[in-house]
């Protein structure tokens, strides 16, 4: 990180020692960045299926960058190359990393092969949301699940991944869950390679 | 009770929720390449900038108040320096210096010592014109704006049973403008806070509105 | 109630039980004047429709303001009458109690008035209105569907401060 106090100057960023990740900003500048995120883009769509697409994509470009500031920080640049090794990462490595906790559950799908799904009670971008009832399903998550498809598809692993709330049981708000629906080929490939690791999950 | 003093920003970031700022730096990458997608134009994407940054401004200045335990906001050099020193630190942890007061105390400058929005980031040759951190100045603008635009005068008349209220709105506008940028080549980060001119405006409240 | 009814002498209403709701309702104003949320618990009396309300409440505020200001004792600067004061300027009242209730008032130096009218017993309130205001911060100004200005539709933050407001004693 930039020393205290003072500002070095670099002439290429490349020369610029990688941040450790240290840092940290005041979560309320991170919500009122996120809400002029959303703001913005809705004035670039016209219904709520367009507004997620974008706001997943915004994700997807973050989610690209945690994987390579991961790999080179956490990894020794070596990449994950494993389905399970990958999820695993993402519910825990790349969760603590951006929200400064393990995601609350990693579950494999129940109707499907290649489903898998990443809960969380209060996801960080649903902290402060109240969602009007004329937007029906939108779920702010849609950056969250853009995150995770920049991650895993900068991986190796190209997967559609949608943002949903579930009721909870006994609680007013809903969880938040992330599917990850992984692409046929990696799907084929993940139950012939790893179905002695499934119950690890 | 009297009203307790303003909380340093120090005190304040150390007790509010905080998050890891490469989520904060990457998201605002995010944001800005989804600028230059849109608007194309460089020009367009700093006056996007600055117009999200205002947004934010206006919305943060309650946050700023409700944590930080400033009561009133009454002249502009008390109010840009605690909203530039407890600001910057409350929100981002980074430290700002106010100086260069003019000496009419109508125009200063804000010295960044860090800023968690660069980390990461190289103007490609493209993007050359590109002021990267204009949400900042955007965010100054904002909230100054909040806290210093007048209140509105009520002339009260009482017309029959109802009251009828004619207001005169008074806003205080301020230019935010950056004068040095790492990314640009210069060696810190400096954004000139300018008060223009108060500007009194009419604002009618009718009974039918 | 009923024993006090209509008696436009009546000392007080009764003293507020344990389980019940102290709070007859809740306003609250951005510095446009334009009330961003209106919430009632218990009052059986209407005079007016909802907007000259709104505005009369505003009014009312404004008023006091400004005469409270003016008549202050300590204060050797003090403006005309109805001249606009920031927030913060001069002295501030907070607080006013009739027979039958009391009215808390807090505003911020960003022009935003928390208004809630209680029980006439109800102790100091001041705390409770910064709370409030803390309410507002997270669950409406971090929503990120909602629009300045705009009338406060959030239910997070509806059912958070009815839960609050119950609490109050």
């Amino acid at each position: 990180m930039i020393g205290v106090g003072k500002i070095k100057q670099y002439s290429n960023v490349l020369d610029k020692p990688l941040s450790k990740g240290k840092q940290e900003v005041s979560l309320s500048a991170f919500a009122f960045l996120f809400s002029e995120l959303v703001q913005y883009n809705q004035t670039q769509v016209d219904n709520i299926a367009e507004l997620e697409r974008r706001l997943e994509d915004a994700g997807y470009a973050v989610g690209a960058r945690v994987l390579e500031l991961l790999c080179h920080r956490e990894k020794g640049n070596r990449r994950e190359t494993r389905l399970l090794g990958i999820l695993s990462f993402v519910h825990s490595t790349v969760w603590k990393v951006l929200f400064g906790k393990v995601a609350d559950s990693l579950e494999k799908g129940t109707e499907h092969e290649d489903e898998y799904m990443i809960s969380e009670k209060e996801l960080l971008v649903n902290r402060f949301i109240s969602i009007p009832k004329d937007m029906g399903t939108f779920n702010c998550g849609a950056f969250v699940a853009g995150i995770v498809r920049g991650v895993l598809d900068s991986a190796g692993f190209p997967a559609v991944v949608t943002a949903h709330f579930v009721p909870v049981e006994g609680q007013q708000r809903p969880r938040t869950t992330i599917l990850i629906k992984f692409a046929e080929e990696v799907g084929a490939l993940s139950l012939t390679r790893y179905s002695s690791t499934q119950r690890m999950l | 009770m009297p009203p307790a003093g303003p909380r340093s920003g120090d005190a304040i970031f150390a007790s509010v929720e905080r998050v890891n700022a490469e989520l904060f730096t990457l998201t605002y990458g995010a944001t800005v390449r989804q600028l230059l997608t849109d608007l194309e134009e460089v020009e367009e994407v700093n006056k996007q900038l600055d117009q999200m940054g205002y947004n934010i401004g206006i919305r943060l200045i309650d946050e700023f108040l409700a944590k930080s335990n400033v009561s009133r906001c009454v002249d502009f050099k008390e109010t840009a320096e605690v909203i530039a020193k407890v600001g910057f630190k409350m929100f981002l942890g980074i430290a700002a210096t106010v100086t260069n007061w003019d000496a009419d105390g109508t125009c200063c400058s804000i010295i960044l010592d860090d800023n968690p929005l660069v980390d990461f980031v190289e103007l490609p040759d493209t993007c050359q014109g590109l002021y990267y951190c204009n949400i900042l100045s955007g965010v100054i603008r904002g909230a100054l704006e909040m806290c210093l635009g007048r209140d509105i005068a009520p002339y009260l008349k009482i017309v029959t049973d109802t009251q009828y209220l004619a207001f005169t709105k008074v806003s205080m506008k301020t230019e935010v403008t950056w004068l040095r940028d790492v990314l640009r080549g210069d060696d810190a980060y400096e954004l000139q806070v300018k008060l223009l001119k108060q500007v009194p405006e009419e604002y009618p409240y009718k009974d039918d509105e | 109630m009923q024993f006090f009814g209509g008696s436009e002498i009546s000392p007080s209403p009764p003293a507020p039980t344990v389980s019940g709701n102290n709070a007859h309702m809740v306003y609250v104003f951005n510095r446009n004047g334009v009330c961003l949320l209106y919430r009632e618990w218990n009052r059986p009396l209407h005079t007016l429709n909802a907007q000259q309300d709104h505005k009369l409440m505003f009014g009312l505020l404004f008023s006091l303001k400004s005469l409270t200001a003016k008549m202050d004792p300590t204060s050797a600067e003090r403006g005309n009458l109805g001249v606009p004061q920031l927030p913060g300027q001069g002295c501030s009242f907070h607080s006013f109690r009739t027979n039958t209730y009391k009215l808390s008032f807090m505003e911020t130096p960003s022009g935003i008035k928390i208004i809630l009218v209680t029980h006439p017993r109800t102790g100091d309130l001041r705390d409770s209105l910064k709370y409030i205001y803390n309410l507002y911060v997270d669950y409406v100004m971090k929503n990120p569907l909602y629009t300045p200005g705009s009338p406060i539709r959030s239910d997070l933050f509806i059912t958070t401060l009815d839960q609050y407001v119950r609490s109050i004693a």
